[in-house]
């Protein structure tokens, strides 16, 4: 396995490692989507996120990573096997797994396993990256330019938590529930409105224009390519920490309170917003609850709805296509017109 | 002639800097990603090439038409079918670990094959293509080879970004070559000898690599990179990280130390030059212009080591006026350094490139990740499609239940008699239980919709601007939010006073098209041919990529410039007919919105020469008119 720059050491970019945290700490929240131009750091920022995780527990031999605690969620394979028998569990990093741009819909969905069916006709399924992403993270790069085929796939995987692959004579549904990361340049072509919805929070990222904090970049990134064990394990313990702080949140976050007032305020924002569906109060409330968890808080103040409010809702709003200011700036000033309410 | 255009890129620089990039290459082939060379075919190419070959690394060519899985690895299928056992295939990215990848013609990867190609570059590993294999690590440094004409889009940008120097060998003529070939090795006159100056002994090699592990950039030197990066206007992280990559090796490489002003310069050159979106607008002080800015930043502080560069910037001196040199400093700080490396930087870049960096404002002409064969190839990706008997391979995927379908009604026939059969017991494994032959195998086909792309042809000139022209932007505006709806790329061809620009090459971001289109002023004559000429050339261009053009012009039809850009409107409407013909033979949609006030017949003769719809302004809301585009649209598709 190749070493990824440490989590712990990214510089600036505030806004999308804490969105980042938020939605590790609460996979449930839909995923991020970072856009911005090249070389702001976002590929690094996703691919580190494993750091982040600690191992999850899988069974063993299953090759969609089931989890053990939740035989009822599982997959046709541990369905298949008899219940008496117990199962090995194994501790595996959380998978992040990138989708790249020209994937063909066989590597995504899965697809026959020609080696065995012409082998020794046996027909059975191969599972594909969406199989692979399952309890873990998918990445995709460039996700505006994703072509429309691939996108259809995901807006329905995505929402449903299952693959179903009904092609080549097969039939096989699977689970597959993972968090949808996705990153991209705005300039160079828009999003799907049913792509975008699918995505928890949106952030934006920019190069950070300071000198000193490009310095300090480029430095690290130095320091990490020269030595990247040595580097990684400099920062280790920091890494260690975030990644303690992650779990106690989301230990925590089964208890974090939220007050009627607060679900008012959210509800009244949405309504002032004008956001299509439910699913953006949704998501806000879940997203203030995971921060609030993140500050080691057992309820959700004003502070944290209005941190998260531009990235719960940013990217849900009606807009017209070929307006281009900030929308982040709007939610904004709705928040304070709620707040001040 | 081609260097009358680029005076300022000293021949010999430029191709001392291309073989002192082979040898970084050679001493650090995976560390800043690789090269992109842009260069036609032709001697100047072939020799860099050569050297390349002789340089003694893994070079793993990687055609156009490979397919992903022989690129990343898999199954080999032949080997599997025959034996029963499964073999796993190495693919050409592991056989380059440690190496290079050539691409040629690398402007033309399909973004099938370039994605993952970059994902492998990124990570140092090739994922598993299968669910139970592992992955692979790998490193390898990529050769890209950009032919692309200067109006064409170059390599994709996820790929390009990623590669550390960018060269540029265009305006080299093979005499420039020659004379260097005759100043680096007086006695002999054949490549292959130069050839061999080139590649590092194993033992130099292992001594500059060792060095490459211990050199540090000071604090002064990484502001000083990071600075000018910024003043250069690149804006990507990623450029002054391999920047400062590249430089250490140059170091490493010249047996220094630590880094010094010469790396620097060097590393402003090829990594940072040819990224720069825009002129230093942090004035350098005194500086008037920033091109005299070589001579004095770069000769106090690096006195002997690069005469060619001093001299190449002698004879731009009397055209800047000369300002009151420095003092100089014994000791370079940050901002001298940064200095001189933008100064190195601007040095070598030849000028009409920077003009054409201030009219585009940074936008990078490539828009995606590769463009080409989007759409055409029906054997990959899109909604399944019956299968067809044909043969697998290439991209084209076996369909596994139409073979098997195919192969059963002639098992009986195909099954050997009962005594062959016996005496071959011993390996009963190796029987196969159904027997497939070539002419059965089936493959998968899948549709892709093709994409389209809106040409706007938008009339600017005075007698448009006069009266309708906010009226024809905002009927484009609406015609921009029906091509968002259907997801098809925009691109805008305004014409007026003597020229036709392409104010926005096809692309998908409505924000920019509008963006280029608000800031459109009006006035000057009607160069109707020009525009046409330049819409029938993108509309080529798109062909070519798999896009199919509509275009769609808003003017009043009254021209009268020629194509020469003279004024004369005799000659200026024969030149637009001759151009209108020309659509109509490509044989592409079109449609005409006459934005004068009283429509007249000889723009509709006009629009019906070029085979166009033709809809009068007047009566037109903005509305009907995105009807009428999407009827056109609705039309050309069925």
């Amino acid at each position: 396995m190749a070493l990824t720059f440490p989590f712990a050491a990214i510089v600036g970019q505030d806004e999308m490692t804490l969105a980042i945290q938020v939605v590790a700490v609460d996979p449930s929240i839909g995923g991020v989507l970072v856009l911005g131009d090249r070389g702001t750091g976002k590929s690094t920022a996703v691919r580190a996120l494993a750091d982040l995780l600690p191992p999850i527990e899988v069974v063993k031999g299953c090759p969609y990573r089931c989890d053990p605690t939740q035989p009822a969620n599982a997959c046709p394979v541990c369905q298949a096997k008899d219940p008496k028998t117990k199962t090995g569990v194994q501790r595996q990093p959380v998978a992040v797994v990138d989708l790249p741009l020209g994937a063909t819909e066989d590597r995504v969905v899965g697809a026959l396993d020609l080696e065995k069916a012409l082998s020794q006709g046996v027909k059975q399924f191969s599972p594909g990256l969406l199989a692979q992403a399952h309890r873990g993270f998918l990445y995709i790069d460039e996700v505006n330019l994703l072509d429309d085929h691939l996108v259809d796939l995901l807006i329905d995987v995505a929402a449903s938590g299952e693959n179903l692959v009904e092609r080549e004579g097969l039939s096989v549904r699977h689970p597959a529930r993972f968090v949808l990361v996705g990153s991209g340049n705005p300039e160079e072509g828009e999003l799907r409105p049913q792509l975008l919805d699918r995505f928890g929070l949106s952030v934006q990222v920019r190069t950070p224009q300071d000198l000193a904090l490009r310095v300090e970049i480029i430095k690290r990134r130095d320091g990490f390519d020269k030595d990247p064990a040595g580097f990684k394990a400099h920062w280790h313990k920091e890494n260690q920490k975030l990644q303690k702080r992650i779990v106690k949140a989301r230990e925590r976050l089964a208890q974090v309170t939220v007050s009627d007032d607060m679900l008012m305020l959210c509800a009244r924002l949405c309504q002032q917003l004008g956001t299509d569906g439910l699913r953006a109060e949704l998501t806000l409330l879940r997203a203030t609850r995971a921060f609030a968890a993140l500050q080691g808080q057992l309820s959700v103040q004003a502070q944290h709805l209005q941190s998260m409010a531009p990235l719960a809702l940013r990217h849900r709003l009606r807009r017209n296509p070929l307006d281009d200011t900030d929308s982040g700036a709007r939610v904004q000033r709705s928040l304070q017109e709620v707040l001040a309410a | 002639m081609i260097r009358d255009n680029a005076p300022n890129a000293a021949p010999i620089e430029a191709w001392n800097d291309a073989l002192t990039c082979l040898q970084i290459l050679q001493l650090d082939p995976h560390g800043f990603g690789g090269v992109c060379l842009r260069a036609p075919h032709g001697p100047v190419r072939e020799r860099w090439l050569h050297a390349l070959a002789q340089l003694g690394l893994p070079l793993v060519k990687v055609p156009g038409s490979a397919d992903a899985q022989r690129l990343l690895g898999g199954i080999d299928l032949a080997h599997t079918l025959q034996t029963g056992e499964l073999r796993m295939q190495a693919g050409l990215l592991q056989q380059a670990d440690q190496g290079l990848v050539c691409l040629p013609m690398a402007e033309r990867m399909p973004p099938a094959l370039l994605a993952p190609l970059v994902q492998a570059l990124e990570n140092g590993q090739v994922p598993a293509t299968h669910h139970n294999t592992l992955a692979s690590n790998t490193r390898f440094g990529v050769v890209a080879l950009d032919e692309s004409l200067p109006d064409e889009p170059g390599v994709g940008g996820a790929l390009q970004e990623r590669l550390g120097v960018w060269l540029d060998l265009q305006a080299l003529a093979p005499s420039d070559i020659d004379v260097t070939l005759l100043d680096k090795a007086q006695s002999s006159d054949s490549p292959e000898v130069d050839a061999l100056h080139i590649q590092l002994s194993p033992q130099a090699l292992a001594q500059a690599r060792a060095r490459l592990q211990h050199i540090q950039a000071s604090d002064e030197q990484l502001h000083a990179l990071c600075a000018s990066a910024l003043a250069l206007g690149i804006a990507s992280l990623r450029a002054p990280s391999l920047a400062l990559r590249v430089a250490c090796a140059h170091a490493a490489l010249n047996g220094h130390s630590a880094l010094d002003t010469d790396d620097l310069g060097f590393a402003a050159r090829c990594v940072l030059a040819p990224r720069a979106t825009q002129w230093p607008s942090e004035p350098l002080p005194d500086e008037q212009s920033a091109e005299s800015a070589p001579e004095e930043t770069s000769e106090p502080i690096e006195p002997p080591p690069e005469p060619p560069h001093a001299q190449k910037n002698a004879p731009d001196e009397p055209h800047e006026p000369p300002t009151e040199p420095d003092a100089s400093p014994t000791e370079p700080s940050a901002q001298d350094l940064q200095e001189m490396m933008v100064a190195a930087a601007l040095a070598s870049m030849p000028p009409h490139v920077l003009d054409k960096l201030v009219t585009q404002a940074g936008a990078r002409q490539g828009n995606s990740s590769g463009r080409s064969g989007q759409t055409r190839a029906g054997q990959q990706r899109g909604r399944p499609l019956p299968p067809r008997p044909g043969r697998p391979g290439g991209h084209a995927r076996l369909h596994v239940l139409a073979t098997l379908r195919a192969a059963a009604p002639r098992q009986r026939l195909r099954h050997p008699p009962p005594n062959a059969q016996a005496q071959t017991t011993t390996d009963a494994t190796r029987v196969p239980r159904v027997r497939i032959r070539a002419e059965d195998f089936h493959i998968q086909r899948y549709q892709q919709r093709s994409s389209s792309c809106l040409i706007l042809a938008l009339d600017a000139s005075g007698s448009a601007a006069l009266h309708r022209l906010a009226e024809a932007k905002g009927a484009v505006e609406l015609l921009l939010q029906q091509s968002y709806a259907r997801r098809d790329s925009v691109c805008i061809v305004a014409f007026r006073g003597a020229h036709a620009q392409l104010l926005l090459p096809a692309t998908r971001s409505l924000v920019r098209a509008k963006r280029a289109m608000t800031g459109l002023p009006g006035g000057g004559g009607t160069p109707l041919a020009l525009a046409l000429k330049m819409a029938h050339e993108q509309a080529a261009q798109l062909k070519r990529q798999g896009v199919t053009p509509i275009l769609v012009v808003l003017s009043d039809g009254r021209a009268n410039v020629t194509l020469q850009g003279l004024g004369g409107r005799a000659q200026a409407q024969a030149d637009a007919q001759t151009w209108a013909q020309q659509w109509q033979c490509s044989g592409h949609r079109a449609l005409w919105i006459d934005t004068s006030v009283q429509p007249d017949a000889q723009t509709r003769a006009l629009a019906g020469v070029m085979g166009a719809d033709y809809l009068p302004m007047p009566q037109v809301q903005a509305q009907r008119m995105a009807r009428a585009m999407d009827s056109l649209i609705a039309n050309h598709t069925a």
